[in-house]
């Protein structure tokens, strides 16, 4: 039970009432309102895209609103820059570490601060401040050490000092217990209430359900940059709030299968391990098959090693442990053999596309020196361009030529086009990493299309996607990744999102005990 | 040649003649790589300094105007620069190359105008102790002789590496050139302080410029600097951007190149081309991490978007 | 609705030089202009002036020998930063690869050989290309493989080069020849001089060398699979490596081709001007191919005018001084505001070029892009 300041006539600490922000194309935030009471951790959902780091950011001062009001303990404030929100109070722990590395925790913890004696960098009585702070939430960090020295989990906590060092007193946390083990996040947990006792409010920004029921004490979700509403917690449920944050009916409108074709196995994942880019595990003993004909949905929460899997089974990361193989060939490295995989990766603009290259060079990105695209050593561009209309007009591509650089494409073009090219091969396995993100609807229902297609000709598709609802209406398998395992595998028809749900967020037992029934 | 202490107490002075110019150059170029920025173009900086040092000595006569045309002349190509690769974000070797050019033909026009006729030499900077000291053994020679620049040059590093370490100002200048969002983040204008440290290494270079012809030589010459504002580049990679540990370099260069000049004057064994080498080859095992691990300031070459997360 | 198919039409080689040539050549005319200010303040008829340059440059027989003997060496290395920009390196030594080629070609040229003296020839060529490859061996495994700049390393050779042949042409080192006044090696066989094209005049046939090196690249980068990777490599390392091309290796490859240009820049000087090789036998070119390749938006054929551009500067400046009394360093300053303007327009270097994506559901911004460094 908390007790509320008895200062506090004010009702609340923080409000941002009927924000909008455009950016051009795009309506990022839609008269969004959002009430923070002093002292409460306050949850923030929605999806990717939703308007959630775009609101922070204004709160924030790295962006000003088109339109609506701030106010900081009932009073209109206009946050103008970081310097400006820091002065009100207001600390924002983003979701990449802005440390540096070679740097030590004390320099950077001062960094920005005006100095008491100016010009002097006066780092001892900063040192006995934050031993203080340390001290008082019994976080052991060493103020001498240099940053990349410490644990990730040491980072994330000293983001989190950084602010109160600077006496936030609203915390902005952008998915903070990313980087923490499970037993971490307790922890966790238990300083932010330390925190909140001493009237410092938090917004919790995470899209971890099952944490945010845990902790929050309010939570307002955003959908497509409008605000569908604020909840009490011990009042909601998760399946409430993913159809908050999802707002689509789960399709039931399936597409029926061809009489099954012989069943091989193409791809076959076996107690597959390795590491992410923080080395920290990633995959877990991970078993997954896929066979012709077929299209197994991967479905789970972003960052539970759909990633790291895509890339082990495109032979972009050495597993440390077990064996990813195609058609029984062991896949070590990266390999050009469209007729083998075709991978499209989750960042078409970083790494699926080469965005000044015109469209009939991405196209051959991966064949430019085959027969007949290239013939003793001559590249034949007329060869190309033949490819590339014979694509275009095979996946619908709009584009006024194919000699335009890639860029000048829609989103959902280029998706065609890198679609197009790894299927120019007529691959054996598809692996589809969030193939639809950033598209609009239209071009998701293209790609979806492109993929059916494929399985009906019998083509393996393993499908990624953090959209429960479009894993469950395209899959004819559900495989649910967990922390780095496959914790289910169900078949798609008469599946139940609620146990589907329950899957991704690791409650395993909860799942048996209810299939037991 | 013997080896003997005459040999010494000169090889000594002359490296600390020699190193003086390039010590000055360094400090700047300390900040200028500390925020980000590559800076090729200080040899065209210090050319710029040594003409209007020269210039300032010889129609005012004052040694301070001198010295401060030299600063202003390099601050005022460092502002260019820091324009070209912070406000356009231009290539930063270009940027710097196109300056050496522009200083170089802009010095030899003024030249010719200006003083190839003029056969005096200009008032160089003065001796700041007693002529008696100079008689003292070893100090004497070595230290005492040596004009004001180089007491300038010699105690310039560690003022350099107080305001970089000791204040906040410094601080702010070794964290833009790791992480500029970070900087951005924490309130500080990522802009200003690049600015900032390309000037500073404008100025500084324009000071070398002025050590250099107002220490010993009295005159310009086109084309005088004849790639010192090059091999400061190497004592920084080696001096780890550390403005005491770059002068050290800068040190280390001076003696070799006051070595090869006995070298070739005295017909040793050694061909003098390769105490000439050591500095550049020194740089290069360096960055291969054959003699430590030396990374420079991380975004160093990189162009700042600030609405590039 | 039936537009005409624009994939159809080939863009022809010229067409494709106006379109990344427009930028540039906007950038020369703000440098003459400016340039021609400070002529008329400097007291003399920027028209006066500028003719004077053009006379002594294309006026006469010789002047245009000496145009083009200027830009030959400028052409190479032109190309050499160009085949780098391509590969997304930055080539500074072209200065070391330079003298690294002088000297290879110059220990061949003086080896007496059982062959025809057009074989002798080609062979002293190809040394020159292969001693600017091999000097750039150790910054292209660094870069490649050790992740190391390429930039401080490849600066750092061209001093080590330039001292290193100051000391093969002293005595008593490998290449001084006996008796000689100042350091020099002795003069390489006739076999081995590039021929003279008009007679009396120093125009030897780099030149020709040159154009046929700029054509040929062209033709490499555009029409070869090791021009696509290259391309592929330069534009995007990351998804060139995730559509399964060896970067690393891509990346070495380029660099040693580009400085095998250098080489050869050297080994013209070498065979067509100097006929033997000497201490500090050129300065400066190494930068001024870099300002070559920028005018010329690193595309090979662009490179050739480029090259001429200067090569025009710098013959004619000798003509202006004695004319007008404007100095030849004036060429200098032409040439760097030519660059500055270049680079202050947001053009050459580092090009940003930022999209953002209509979408229902998200905000997509797409990467931004970075050449340069």
């Amino acid at each position: 039970m908390k007790t509320l300041k008895d200062t506090n006539s004010i009702e609340y600490t923080m409000e941002m009432v009927g924000i909008t922000k455009t950016f051009p194309g795009v309506l990022a935030n839609d008269d969004v309102t959002l009430r923070v009471k002093p002292g409460e951790v306050h949850g923030l959902l929605g999806e990717n895209g939703a308007g959630k780091s775009t609101l922070m950011n204004i709160l924030y001062g790295l962006h000003q609103q088109d339109d609506g009001d701030i106010f900081i303990n009932g009073r209109k404030t206009r946050i103008t820059s970081p310097r400006v929100a820091v002065d009100h109070g207001i600390g924002m722990v983003h979701q990449h570490f802005m440390l540096i590395d070679n740097l030590t925790v004390l320099e950077n913890i001062v960094l920005g601060i005006p100095p008491e004696h100016p010009p002097f960098l006066d780092l001892n009585s900063a040192r006995t401040r934050f031993k203080k702070i340390t001290e008082e939430y019994q976080i052991p960090i060493n103020p001498s050490t240099p940053v990349w020295q410490l644990p990730v989990g040491d980072k994330q906590w000293l983001e989190i000092l950084k602010q109160l060092f600077r006496q936030a007193k609203l915390l902005i946390l952008d998915e903070p217990t990313a980087v923490f083990a499970p037993s971490q996040v307790e922890q966790f947990f238990i300083k932010l209430r330390q925190l909140t006792e001493e009237g410092c409010a938090i917004i919790f920004i995470s899209h971890k359900l099952d944490e945010v029921l845990e902790i929050t004490d309010r939570i307002t979700v955003l959908r497509d940059g409008k605000l569908i509403g604020t909840v009490t917690t011990n009042q909601t449920n998760s399946t409430e709030l993913a159809q908050m944050m999802v707002g689509r009916e789960v399709s039931h409108d399936r597409k029926p299968r061809p009489p099954s074709v012989e069943k091989k196995e193409v791809l076959v994942a076996d107690n597959l391990c390795c590491m992410d880019d923080r080395n920290v595990p990633a995959l877990r003993n991970l078993n997954l098959t896929v066979h012709t004909g077929e299209i197994v949905g991967l479905a789970g929460v972003d960052g539970n090693g759909q990633k790291e899997l895509a890339e082990c089974i495109a032979g972009l990361r050495q597993p440390t442990g077990g064996k990813v193989s195609i058609q029984g060939k062991p896949i070590t490295h990266v390999t050009r053999d469209t007729s083998l995989l075709g991978y499209i990766p989750q960042d078409r603009h970083t790494i699926g596309l080469i965005e000044p290259f015109t469209v009939e060079e991405n196209l051959v990105l991966k064949t430019f020196d085959t027969d007949p695209l290239t013939r003793r050593g001559i590249i034949r561009w007329r060869s190309i361009q033949n490819n590339a209309d014979k694509l275009i007009d095979e996946f619908n591509v709009k584009t006024p030529s194919s000699r335009i650089p890639v860029r000048n494409l829609s989103g959902g073009n280029q998706q065609k086009v890198v679609i197009a090219r790894e299927l120019s091969g007529k691959p054996a396995l598809l692996v589809a990493s969030h193939a639809t993100r950033g598209l609009d609807l239209g071009a998701v229902e293209s790609v979806h299309n492109i993929l059916l297609h494929e399985r009906n000709q019998g083509t393996a598709v393993l499908f990624v996607s953090a959209e429960l609802s479009e894993v469950m209406a395209l899959s004819d398998r559900i495989a649910v990744i967990f922390n780095g395992e496959i914790v289910g595998i169900l078949d798609a028809e008469g599946a139940d999102i609620n146990l589907i749900g329950e899957l991704m967020l690791g409650h395993r037992e909860t799942v048996l005990n209810t299939m037991q029934n | 040649m013997e080896i003997n202490l005459a040999f010494i107490t000169n090889w000594l002075a002359t490296t600390l003649r020699l190193s003086a110019p390039l010590i000055l150059v360094g400090i700047g170029g300390v900040y200028s790589e500390r925020v980000g920025i590559f800076n090729i173009g200080m040899e065209g900086m210090m050319l710029a300094g040594a003409l209007a040092a020269v210039a300032g000595s010889y129609f005012t006569g004052s040694l301070i105007v001198a010295t401060l045309w030299a600063m202003a002349a390099g601050g005022i190509l460092g502002v260019l620069h820091a324009y070209l690769t912070v406000s356009r974000r231009a290539n930063q070797i270009v940027s710097g190359a196109a300056i050496n050019f522009l200083a170089l033909g802009a010095t030899n026009m003024l030249y010719a105008r200006l003083f190839r006729t003029v056969r005096s030499r200009v008032a160089l900077y003065p001796i700041p102790v007693p002529e008696s000291w100079q008689s003292i053994p070893f100090l004497g020679p070595i230290l005492f002789s040596q004009s004001l620049i180089v007491w300038i040059a010699l105690l310039l590093p560690f003022l350099g590496a107080w305001a970089l370490y000791r204040t906040s100002w410094g601080l702010n200048i070794r964290a833009v050139g790791e992480y500029p969002h970070a900087v951005a983040t924490a309130g500080l204008s990522v802009l200003r302080l690049k600015y900032t440290g390309v000037i500073i290494s404008g100025i500084f270079a324009g000071l070398g410029g002025a050590a250099l012809v107002l220490s010993e030589l009295g005159y310009f010459a086109p084309g005088i600097t004849a790639g010192r504002g090059f091999i400061v580049l190497a004592a920084l990679v080696v001096g780890r951007w550390n403005p005491i540990l770059v002068a050290a370099a800068c040190l280390l260069f001076g003696a070799a190149d006051g070595l090869q000049l006995w070298f070739q004057t005295f017909k040793s064994a050694i061909p003098y081309q390769f105490p000439l080498m050591v500095p550049y080859l020194l740089t290069i095992l360096a960055l291969a991490g054959l003699v430590g691990r030396v990374s420079g300031p991380k975004t160093v070459g990189k162009s700042y978007n600030p609405e590039n997360i | 609705m039936n537009k005409p198919k624009l994939s159809s039409i080939r863009i022809p080689l010229l067409g494709e030089l106006i379109l990344s040539g427009g930028r540039p050549v906007i950038a020369i005319f703000l440098a003459l202009f400016v340039s021609a200010i400070i002529i008329y303040f400097l007291g003399v008829n920027p028209i006066a002036a500028y003719t004077s340059l053009l006379k002594g440059a294309v006026g006469s027989i010789p002047g245009m020998a000496n145009t083009c003997v200027r830009a030959s060496p400028l052409l190479l290395g032109g190309i050499a930063v160009a085949i780098g920009f391509k590969g997304g390196l930055l080539n500074v030594g072209v200065d070391g690869q330079l003298y690294a080629g002088a000297a290879a070609s110059t220990v061949v040229g003086l080896i007496s050989m059982p062959v025809p003296p057009w074989l002798h020839l080609i062979i002293t060529i190809l040394a020159g290309f292969l001693g600017g490859a091999l000097w750039a061996l150790i910054p292209a495994y660094l870069r490649a493989y050790r992740g190391v700049s390429e930039v401080v390393v490849t600066l750092m050779l061209n001093y080590v080069a330039i001292y290193f042949v100051s000391w093969l042409v002293h005595e008593p080192a490998l290449l001084f020849e006996e008796g000689a006044s100042f350091p020099q090696s002795p003069l390489i066989l006739p076999s081995a001089q590039l021929p003279i094209l008009i007679g009396r005049t120093s125009l030897h046939s780099g030149i020709i060398l040159g154009v046929v090196m700029a054509f040929l690249m062209y033709l490499l980068i555009r029409f070869t699979p090791f021009g696509f990777r290259t391309r592929m490599v330069g534009e995007n390392p990351e998804a060139s490596r995730y559509a399964g091309i060896n970067v690393k290796a891509q990346t070495m490859m380029v660099l040693m081709v580009s400085g095998g240009f250098g080489g050869l820049a050297g080994a013209i000087e070498i065979l067509g001007l100097k006929h033997r090789l000497f201490d500090m036998f050129s300065g400066g070119v190494g930068y001024e191919a870099i300002a070559v390749a920028l005018l010329a938006n690193a595309n090979l054929i662009g490179v050739i005018i480029a090259a001429f551009f200067f090569g025009v500067l710098k013959a004619g400046a000798s003509k202006m001084q004695i004319v007008v009394g404007i100095e030849a360093s004036m060429s200098l300053i032409i040439q760097a505001l030519a660059v500055i303007f270049v680079i202050a327009l947001g053009l050459g270097g580092s090009r940003m070029k930022k999209r953002r994506r209509r979408s229902q559901k998200n905000i997509t911004i797409t990467e931004t892009i970075e050449d340069g460094d």
